[in-house]
């Protein structure tokens, strides 16, 4: 037995070594690879923002950015302007507009000008020519388009042309950026005789080809020439991926080390690899970014500083956004909360009428993308036109002046944050209240108490902690939301948090540390009431399972119980049916401000366009994968993770699950911005922009959903049930087939559903996140209101609407009944 | 102290019918306990007393007023009884004594009288120095005697118990019994007690009822009930009882699966019969009517529990601890029966045993 136990403890403390030797040996490689590439003349910075100017940033059409990149790149004129002439002519198929556009600049100033024609091809995420003005120009003679073609082009890039007077017109008012974008948006409009911009297929193939290895390695090899050997090359190219991958290992080794001496049993667990491999993910896609993003707030220049805090938080308009984020959130709280306790209590503990069906309705709300509600309430509280408005002025005879309720306010605001947010609390407190041992309220009854008193004394006490936990819910989610406030706050300028964040962020590279400073600010306010409603309310929990299975009891309503039903009806009408049903009627108009019954206002164009145009498709089917991805992986890891939890004592599994709770109580716009800010290439990893950074993210945020799903029903399978099966001679993976398995699936659908839903109509991540071929329906959706049309956008929502109750249908179904969400 | 009258009580959840025509007064200061296995109704009927259900059918009245009847329903809180729950219910977010002073501070009681009244209460149940600690610091033990000093702290002229013991371990249970018989008779207060365990209701009870799907099988003192029960049921529920088949004639009762021996009968009864035998009535005697062979012994320091077989059938024989060794496995021995029980074979018994298997 010694002499195994002596065995086993050497070959631990060897294989720890060899980890930790490969750490360091990673570390230094990476470290000297660096060295070497910059002893060549070129910083790996500089190579990752050239890229990233030529890709990312380009987007928002910052022109003036890539200048100071190629100049920094120091990299071979001829050869950089040969790259960028190949790719524009990819991009246009017409080699005769590129070189007329680029005839007559001096040598010196040739790639420079290239790489600007680049940058200006990309800019069709600028404001778009219109239709009718896209029928005007092409109505056009042959020989004006050609002139406009040529004389917009080289107006665009900056020769000193009079620009025509077609292009002139659609520029009025227009300024910097938006300018030249539009300028760009006519070229590419006239140079496709079709008149339709590029299509995003060759979109995305450009800028696919600009973010791929093959011109990475260009890049390089512009900079460092052929001073290099391969393996130089590899370490330097890959060498901040190197040392990242290096300096886990020292991690990991270091705290199995630790581990594995409190224990004083040297055996090496295979349930460690799990736990770090997930720790490691967590590590890096959570904890970096979010120290990154901290850091980057207080340090903008590489030292400490207060500078951009206090620019931030003296800035007026900031200050009005902090102002308006905690006055919302509060006031979104405290009605929330006094609506869904009565709420709770009336559908779990009377005999109201239609207690069940009221329960799914106020529930389902849940499962609504938060921007349709925004939607739905701009269309009937706008002042000039909203139907409530018109109605109420109708049946007051107001006359025709605005009003008299102005969903553009900061009360509006906090009028649909309820409606969304309420149900948050209802779920938490009637949880808590259907959970409830009966016999402690007929204890109080038995005492002497009536019903009333007991609900005063008994009831509603012992519902403090989960009516806080509630309430605390609601606040965050509300200061964290940014659907709501884009689509309410913006028109009527009540700036919040959230929207003052991306707004920063669209500003590009000099917006991103202003971003930092609120995000900041947002990711202070979770952790605190995080910290307060997982450890100091949790804590004070009294509402436990009790084995038996109760029958709640239920409160004769008497004479009151249909006025009170009569009311709760009124306020489902009022919050659930009048929005939807004003989204599904718009979703047919033609003309907004017109009944859906004048004549020549019904279409069901909207509808036809949404399943056949492609870009729509391209995202729903975006949405798609990207939440089975995460559901898929986030299921995975939450089952992993239950059964760690729940079934070993293995030291160290309290540290994902605590990981996760974190990552799921930081708002979604501070995920998205520190993973921004991280997911670059700056250290080693470059997925900004694809796919895996959407994923990555909806993770972190959701997987927590589907963890606690998972979990508490393994802590409702007693171990015997396992041991039994043990002991009756399967192993443990038939085990986990033939009885765990089936008796936890329902939750695991359950959890796969939880986190599928949100992430399938995500809105606040996607919008930093998403890259040219990775748009989502929620952010499609998000355009086509605020961009382009009203009643598509509500057609678009009322298909995400059916999308989701059909899942819950099917949940229902798969679950048989046990869940539904 | 009080009376409690039940007149014709029938209660049905839908179409499931837990009690049929409940039909009895509890005399004032009685230890009532409600016996029976689980399902069969009694707690049903306790929280019909409290004012939990309603009756379907019936009258409840409490001393002489009309609690459940007719268009007449008296409230819980109306009813000044006390109850202690089988899961306790003591109130996790109050400390002992807010928990015990709560039906007091409902009736508005001064305070300086509710100081008194709990102090003297949690003297009763040993928990004055307790007073300030929440329910998760305390046992289940101390737990349940805070709901106990609850139920009582209002001098409750009635008072209720359902199953209070069950969730306790078996030392503990025992002292709790004889505590809570113990203030009973100090206080004189009339006690309805549920329970499915039958040595709590002989140790504790005046009087047993004992209920079996709905239907009380039989009422009476623990003695009257163990010694003479009525029917199969409440032989096999009270103490321990084989059961074998027989024929009663001519004053014998011939035993088919004892080998077809016989018992010298006196009774009235006639024809096929149960016969129920209790295993402590019977006691190895050389000139004893039945013979058999030892087949096993088990010592269990005071008794020594045999398995004799006779004729197909095995035997239980409980004997004095002071048999054991002295007597071999396998050995031919002769039982002398001391008493039995004969019923009518109504089939009762398959019924019994179709319910058991």
């Amino acid at each position: 037995m010694k002499v195994q136990d002596r065995r086993s403890e050497i070959v631990c403390k060897a294989t720890l070594a060899a980890v930790l030797l490969l750490g360091i040996a990673l570390l230094l490689g990476g470290l000297w690879g660096k060295r070497q590439f910059e002893a060549a003349g070129f910083s790996q910075e500089n190579a990752f923002s050239l890229i990233h100017r030529l890709s990312g940033e380009v987007d928002r059409l910052y022109d003036r950015s890539i200048a100071p990149a190629v100049k920094a790149s120091g990299a071979d004129p001829a050869k950089a302007g040969e790259t960028a002439r190949t790719l524009l002519n990819a991009a246009w198929k017409n080699e005769e507009a590129v070189t007329r556009a680029l005839e007559g600049v001096g040598q010196d100033r040739l790639t420079e000008r290239e790489f600007k024609l680049l940058a200006l091809t990309y800019a069709v995420n600028g404001p778009k020519v219109k239709t009718s003005q896209r029928k005007q120009l092409a109505a056009l003679p042959a020989s004006e388009q050609a002139d406009l073609l040529s004389r917009t082009l080289l107006s665009a890039t900056g020769n000193e042309q009079p620009l025509p007077e077609a292009a002139e017109e659609l520029c009025k008012g227009l300024e910097g950026a938006d300018r030249t974008a539009m300028l760009m948006q006519v070229f590419l409009t006239t140079a496709n005789l079709n008149g339709e911009p590029l299509d995003s297929n060759t979109i995305a193939e450009f800028k696919k080809a600009v973010r791929t290895d093959e011109t990475k390695i260009t890049a390089y090899s512009w900079a460092a020439g052929e001073k290099l050997s391969w393996l130089s090359q590899a370490f330097s190219s890959a060498g901040k991926t190197f040392m990242l991958i290096g300096i886990l290992l020292m991690l990991d080794a270091a705290v199995l080390f630790f581990w594995l001496l409190a224990d004083r049993h040297w055996q090496l667990d295979f349930k460690w690899l799990i736990i770090l491999l997930i720790v490691d993910f967590l590590l890096v896609f959570q904890v970096l970014p979010t120290v990154n993003m901290v850091y980057r707030a207080f340090f903008p220049e590489g030292h400490f500083s207060f500078s951009t805090i206090s620019r931030l938080y003296t800035y007026d308009l900031n200050l009005g956004a902090l102002r308006n984020t905690l006055i919302a959130a509060f006031c979104t709280m405290v009605l929330g909360t006094l609506l869904a306790f009565p709420l709770a209590w009336l559908v779990g503990r009377t005999n109201l009428y239609g207690r069940k069906f009221f329960r799914s309705l106020f529930v389902l709300t849940y499962m609504v993308p938060p921007y349709v509600g925004a939607m739905a309430w701009l269309r009937l509280l706008n002042p000039n036109v909203g139907d409530i408005n018109l109605a109420l002025r109708a049946v007051f005879g107001l006359g025709d002046a605005p009003g008299p309720l102005n969903i553009y306010s900061l009360p509006g605001l906090i009028w649909v944050l309820t409606t969304f947010y309420y149900p948050y609390a209802f779920i938490t407190i009637s949880r808590a209240m259907e959970k409830m041992d009966p016999s402690l309220e007929e204890a109080s009854r038995i005492s002497g108490a009536s019903p009333i008193v007991t609900v005063a004394r008994i009831t509603f006490p012992m519902m403090t902690p989960s009516l806080i936990a509630g309430a605390l819910l609601v606040f965050i989610s509300a200061a964290s939301c940014y659907g709501i406030p884009s689509i309410i706050g913006a028109p009527g300028r009540v700036h919040t948090v959230t929207t003052r964040i991306i707004d920063y962020v669209g500003r590009g590279s000099e917006g991103m540390n202003d971003a930092t400073g609120l995000g900041v600010f947002l990711m202070v306010l979770a952790v605190i009431i995080l910290y307060f409603s997982d450890f100091v309310v949790a804590k004070r929990q009294y509402i436990t399972v009790s084995g038996k299975s109760t029958r709640p009891n239920i409160v004769d309503l008497r004479k009151w119980r249909i006025p009170v039903t009569a009311l709760v009806s009124l306020f489902a009408v009022i919050v659930i049916l009048i929005p939807f049903a004003t989204i599904l009627v718009t979703s047919f108009k033609v003309d907004l401000g017109k009944s859906l019954t004048d004549p020549g206002n019904f279409t069901l164009n909207q509808w036809s366009t949404i399943f056949s145009r492609e870009e729509m498709l391209e995202s729903l089917k975006n949405s798609f994968i990207f939440a089975m991805a995460a559901a898929t992986i986030g299921i995975v890891v939450a089952c992993t993770m239950s059964y760690l939890l729940q079934r070993t004592r293995i030291r160290g599994r309290k540290l994902p699950d605590f990981l996760i709770t974190l990552g799921s109580g930081t708002p979604s716009v501070a995920i998205a911005l520190s993973l921004i800010m991280s997911m670059r290439g700056d250290f080693g990893i470059d997925i900004y922009k694809t796919a895996y950074i959407i994923i990555v993210a909806y993770l972190i945020k959701y997987l927590m959903m589907g963890m606690r799903t998972v979990v508490s029903a393994m802590s409702q399978i007693h171990v015997s049930l396992e041991e039994c099966s043990q002991i009756s001679g399967a192993t443990w993976l038939k085990t986990m087939f033939r009885i765990t398995g089936p008796l936890v699936f329902p939750s695991i659908a359950a959890g796969w559903f939880l986190i599928f839903i949100p992430c399938f109509y995500e809105l606040s991540m996607t919008t930093l996140l998403y890259g040219n071929g990775t748009k989502t329906i929620g952010f499609e959706l998000y355009e086509y209101w605020t961009f382009t049309s009203q009643p598509m956008a509500c057609a678009m929502a009322i298909a995400i609407l059916t999308i989701v109750v059909i899942l819950n249908f099917v949940l229902n179904r798969l679950t048989k009944g046990e869940f539904s969400i | 102290m009080a009376t409690v009258t039940i007149k014709q009580v029938t209660k049905a959840f839908g179409d499931n019918v837990v009690l049929k025509e409940f039909n009895e007064t509890f005399g004032d200061g009685e230890f009532i306990t409600l016996l029976g296995p689980s399902g069969c109704g009694k707690t049903t009927m306790l929280r019909m007393i409290a004012g939990f259900e309603k009756p379907t059918s019936g009258e409840i009245y409490i001393d002489d007023q009309l609690v459940s009847g007719g268009n007449t329903f008296v409230p819980p809180e109306k009813r000044s009884i006390g109850m202690v729950f089988q899961s306790y219910a003591v109130w996790p977010h109050m400390n002992v004594y807010d928990n015990v002073a709560y039906p007091l501070t409902i009736k508005k009681t001064p305070k300086g009288e509710i100081q008194e009244r709990v102090g003297k209460v949690l003297d009763i149940v040993h928990l004055t120095q307790y007073a300030k600690r929440f329910p998760n610091q305390l046992s289940g033990g101390q737990q349940q005697r805070v709901a106990l000093a609850r139920a009582l702290v209002a001098a409750p002229k009635l008072l209720l118990l359902d199953e209070p013991l069950s969730n306790l371990d078996a030392k503990l249970r025992e002292s709790m019994r004889f505590e809570i018989k113990e203030i009973q008779r100090r206080l004189g207060i009339t006690v309805v007690y549920v329970t499915h365990d039958q040595t709590e209701a002989m140790a504790m009870s005046d009087r047993i009822f004992l209920i079996n799907r709905g239907v009380v099988q039989q009422s009476g003192t623990p003695r009257e009930i163990y010694n003479t029960p009525s029917n199969q049921f409440v032989a096999d529920f009270l103490g321990k009882v084989d059961f074998f088949k027989g024929e009663a004639a001519d004053g014998r009762i011939v035993l088919p699966s004892l080998g077809g021996q016989s018992l010298a009968y006196a009774g009235p009864r006639a024809g096929r019969v149960d016969v129920a035998i209790r295993p402590e009535s019977i006691y190895f005697d050389p000139d004893g009517p039945l013979k058999g062979r030892l087949e096993a012994q088990y010592y269990l320091g005071d008794v020594d529990d045999c398995r004799v077989r006779v004729g197909d059938a095995l035997v239980r024989v409980i004997a004095s601890g002071y048999e054991y060794d002295r007597l071999k496995d396998g050995q031919e021995v002769s039982l002398g029966v001391r008493d039995f029980m004969v019923f009518e074979d109504d089939g009762l018994l398959e019924q019994m045993l179709e319910i058991q298997t």
